[in-house]
């Protein structure tokens, strides 16, 4: 018996120490990625931050070597590269400033000057609020006010004071409100981490075709860094819809922002 | 004594003069064909005596040295000039193939010893036999003979283009030259000349001066040649770029061979200028990009390239310039540097930067330096720093970006003496932050945690459960305490239990009216409060009380007779009081007290 627990003590700790090993072996790579970039050697960094992300699985905080990933890209003048994983970082990361800057800052370098998306304020006002935080949050929120919101509808229910009856009263109803409003971000922004519709263009400068051949006729060009919502997809050739423009282009001619 | 020394002297100045003028060169062609008779001569300007020719190696000696002596001399403008030559001439024939060196001979001039140039002579091999057609022409068929001569055998007559690499980068230097080998006699050429666009290319074209003649040796022959055109090329794009053909038009001098034979023939031959079209064939260029990674700062160069820089003063006083300067030098596309981008501080004005060509045309582009120089005045006092400028090309041989850089300056700016700071009154300008420049924001060095996995799936059944099972909650709560809701919704609970609430104040009311001797305001509101109690508690409405219907629903309430009885006597006496007032003091007390205890009773 002694010795079963002596065997599976030492069993545990070599598994943690190899764990624990790896993860050295992940910190270090980091550290010198970052060093690269500092240093300037920009090319070096982007390859270590692109074999950090080949080997490991960090979750939501994945989105800083993307975010790292793309700083590198930038400075190299990869801009397709750059933008697609500053858009990565920021489907992780939606509240993330930093990313966000950038990706305006890369975004105003593209030769395409497409206006994209709804101009209407509401829905821009939606998209900004949505974005200021994870979908996580907005599902914790919405469960807690929601449990607000039944709490106080008790309060209102058991207690005898009119005062503590009114205000349990107006959160309950507000609480509930806020609930569903939250609820419905926090869809919106699920949806919007895993819409699989979105990707970049990589080519440098490539033609738009009015149908899904090599024969189509050019319909418009677009250039490296634009984004494109990609609506159907015939063999090699997908229909994308930029703006108000819609056409085809080859799919290896733009990198899917999920994959 | 002191004679001697200026008859010296004087001498001394004389073979100096003498030393001076003369110039003994030796000459020869540079190139000669192995079993052809050719001159070397020897050239001196004063009498000399004594020719020490050196060992002529690899060549014999066939005759010489010949002298030949020539003088002449001028009165221009009242001036003597005179002008002697002595010629040494030898004739030499060369045995083997390959290249020579004949070293310097010596003279002796007046005592003095001078030494010839030394010179390089490339023997070229013997022409391979000739091809049968101009054996055929030498045999008499003077038909063929002419044709082949006037506009037939391309052989005979021909332009080469030369490029010096067909395999290049975007702007590294080619060079493309139009050489003409010939064995006839080419009197000239037209104007008639098509050079090609060279689209897709800078060009850069080499003044040939006078054109020169040299022998060649090419496909077993030996022919005239002359550059006819160069220039330097350099490509602006990548990819394969066809350079189109050239074609010139040259004035050939052919002998007439008439067709009757006259005994003139041979000692007066007459001549005729026959045009022949020439073309140079075009050639295709193969550029290659330049390879990604283009660092920051990148000069546009390509080439090789040196970059020096200095400045004018570190230390100064403010409003005082200073220059600094930075010279490229090397070799490439020097046409195309861009100008070093030079990031002043802050506080110093800056103007454009002077620009200074020094450049000539060699074999790998332009040669020579660009000076750059920035003037700046700084306005403010204090330390700045000049970062370090740099400046990178591409470097074709390596095949890589290499960057140049000069060392970063410190400059001490002292407070000059016609400073407008050093007079500012109070009022300070104040400045918002100013945007210098945009860029992107810097990397994230912080710690990256390996987050665990979130248990709680959006849209999953767990998660619904959050919203249900609370709810559940809710609605069980709310249903095991239905009564007490109910208790808190019926109106006449509340009433029943707030009566008593509202009896002591009514007492309360009475007592203050008591110690203010209101006796009808203090039965008025013992009657109230005993009548308002009774209706609350027995949920009857005050209108429909009496004192039968009190007593009889008292009763069922479980309250026993006496007290029914007494609440009675208390109704009446105070009902008797009202209108009949003048009771003293104690009676007001006393019904107080009596109230007081009923409704503790009641309750």
């Amino acid at each position: 018996m002694q010795r079963l627990v002596s065997i599976s003590i030492l069993g545990l700790l070599i598994f943690v120490g190899l764990s624990a090993q790896t993860y050295d072996a992940i910190e270090s790579t980091y550290e010198s990625a970052n060093a690269q970039y500092n240093a300037g050697n920009f090319a070096q960094a982007a390859q270590l931050y692109e074999q950090l992300l080949d080997s490991a699985d960090f979750g939501d905080e994945q989105a800083y070597i993307y975010y790292n990933l793309g700083n590198a890209y930038f400075r190299v003048n990869e801009l397709g590269k750059s933008i697609l994983n500053y858009e990565r970082c920021l489907r992780l990361q939606p509240g993330n400033k930093d990313a966000r800057y950038n990706l305006e800052f890369a975004q105003s370098k593209i030769i395409d000057n497409i206006d994209q998306g709804n101009t209407f304020f509401l829905s821009q006002w939606i998209t900004t609020l949505r974005n200021t935080q994870t979908y996580r949050i907005w599902m914790w929120l919405s469960i807690g006010l929601f449990i607000l919101c039944l709490v106080s509808l008790l309060v209102f229910l058991f207690t005898r004071p009119i005062a503590l009856r009114k205000t349990g009263f107006h959160i309950a109803w507000l609480a509930f409100l806020f609930s569903l409003c939250s609820l419905a971000l926090a869809t919106a922004a699920y949806n919007h981490r895993n819409d699989k519709n979105e990707a970049i263009v990589m080519q440098g400068i490539v033609n738009v075709k009015s149908s899904p051949d090599r024969s189509g006729t050019d319909l418009f060009t677009l250039h490296e860094g634009t984004k494109v919502r990609v609506s159907d997809r015939v063999g090699e050739w997908v229909e994308i819809r930029v703006g108000d423009n819609i056409g085809w282009l080859r799919e290896d001619n733009i990198e899917y922002i999920v994959h | 004594m002191k004679r001697i020394t200026y008859i010296f002297l004087f001498l001394c100045i004389v073979l100096g003069a003498f030393a001076d003028d003369v110039s003994f060169r030796a000459s020869a062609p540079s190139q000669v064909v192995v079993g052809t008779p050719f001159q070397l001569t020897y050239t001196v300007n004063q009498r000399a005596k004594d020719l020490r020719a050196p060992e002529f190696e690899g060549f014999d000696v066939l005759a010489g040295p010949y002298t030949s002596q020539s003088s002449s001399t001028q009165f221009i403008n009242g001036t003597r000039t005179s002008t002697f030559t002595l010629t040494y001439t030898y004739t030499l024939m060369a045995q083997n193939v390959g290249t020579f060196t004949l070293p310097p001979a010596t003279i002796t001039v007046s005592h003095n010893t001078y030494n010839s140039n030394g010179l390089k002579i490339t023997v070229l091999p013997e022409d391979e036999k000739p091809d049968t057609q101009q054996q055929g022409s030498a045999g008499g068929n003077s038909q063929a003979g002419r044709t082949s001569q006037a506009s037939g055998s391309k052989d005979d007559l021909f332009i080469r283009t030369i490029v010096s690499k067909t395999n290049v980068y975007e702007q590294e230097c080619i060079t493309l030259s139009y050489k003409l080998y010939t064995l006839v006699d080419v009197a000239q050429f037209t104007n008639n000349t098509k050079i090609p666009e060279f689209m897709g290319f800078v060009k850069q074209e080499v003044d040939l001066g006078n054109i020169q003649t040299n022998l060649e040796h090419y496909n077993g022959r030996n022919y005239q040649t002359a550059t006819l055109f160069e220039t330097q090329l350099y490509p602006q794009k990548s990819g394969d770029i066809k350079i189109e053909p050239a074609s010139f038009e040259a004035i050939v001098r052919v002998r007439n061979q008439s067709q009757v034979r006259s005994i003139f023939d041979d000692f007066f031959d007459t001549y005729s200028n026959v045009s022949r079209q020439l073309v140079a064939p075009g050639v295709t260029i193969h550029v290659k990009s330049l390879p990604s990674g283009r660092p920051q700062g990148f000069s546009a160069g390509v080439g090789s390239f040196t970059m020096n820089s200095s400045i004018s003063a570190t230390e100064l006083s403010t409003n005082e310039a200073v220059t600094l300067k930075i010279t490229v030098s090397g070799t490439g596309n020097m046409k195309m540097l861009k100008t070093p981008q030079v990031e002043w501080p802050e506080g110093f004005e800056t103007y454009d930067p002077k620009l200074t060509n020094n450049t000539r045309n060699s074999a790998g582009g332009l040669t020579g330096s660009k000076t750059f120089e920035y003037l700046a005045i700084p306005r403010a006092s204090g330390t700045y720093t000049i970062p370090a400028v740099s400046y990178s090309y591409f470097d074709p041989q390596a095949g890589a970006y290499k960057t140049l850089s000069t060392p970063p300056y410190t400059l001490q700016i002292k407070k000059g003496a016609d400073d407008n700071n050093a007079v500012v009154s109070n009022y300070v300008n104040k400045e918002d932050i100013r945007q210098l420049g945009s860029d992107i924001r810097h990397i994230y060095t912080g710690e990256i945690k390996q987050s665990s996995q979130d248990k709680v799936k959006f849209g999953s059944w767990i998660f619904w459960m959050l919203y249900i099972i609370p709810l559940l909650l809710t609605i069980i709560i709310i249903v095991v305490l239905r009564k007490r809701i109910r208790d808190n919704a019926d109106i006449r609970k509340v009433k029943y239990r707030k009566a008593n609430k509202e009896a002591q104040r009514r007492l309360r009311q009475a007592k203050k009216m008591m110690t203010e001797q209101n006796e009808k305001g203090f039965y008025e509101e013992i009657e109230r409060a005993l009548w308002n109690y009774l209706s609350d508690k027995l949920s009857i409405p005050t209108a429909e009380l009496t004192k039968d219907n009190i007593s009889q629903l008292l009763l069922e309430r479980g309250i026993d007779q006496n007290t029914i009885d007494e609440l009675n006597t208390l109704l009446r006496n105070a009902e008797f009081a009202r209108y009949a007032p003048s009771q003293n003091n104690t009676t007001m007390q006393q019904m107080y007290e009596q109230t007081a205890e009923l409704i503790n009773k009641i309750n």
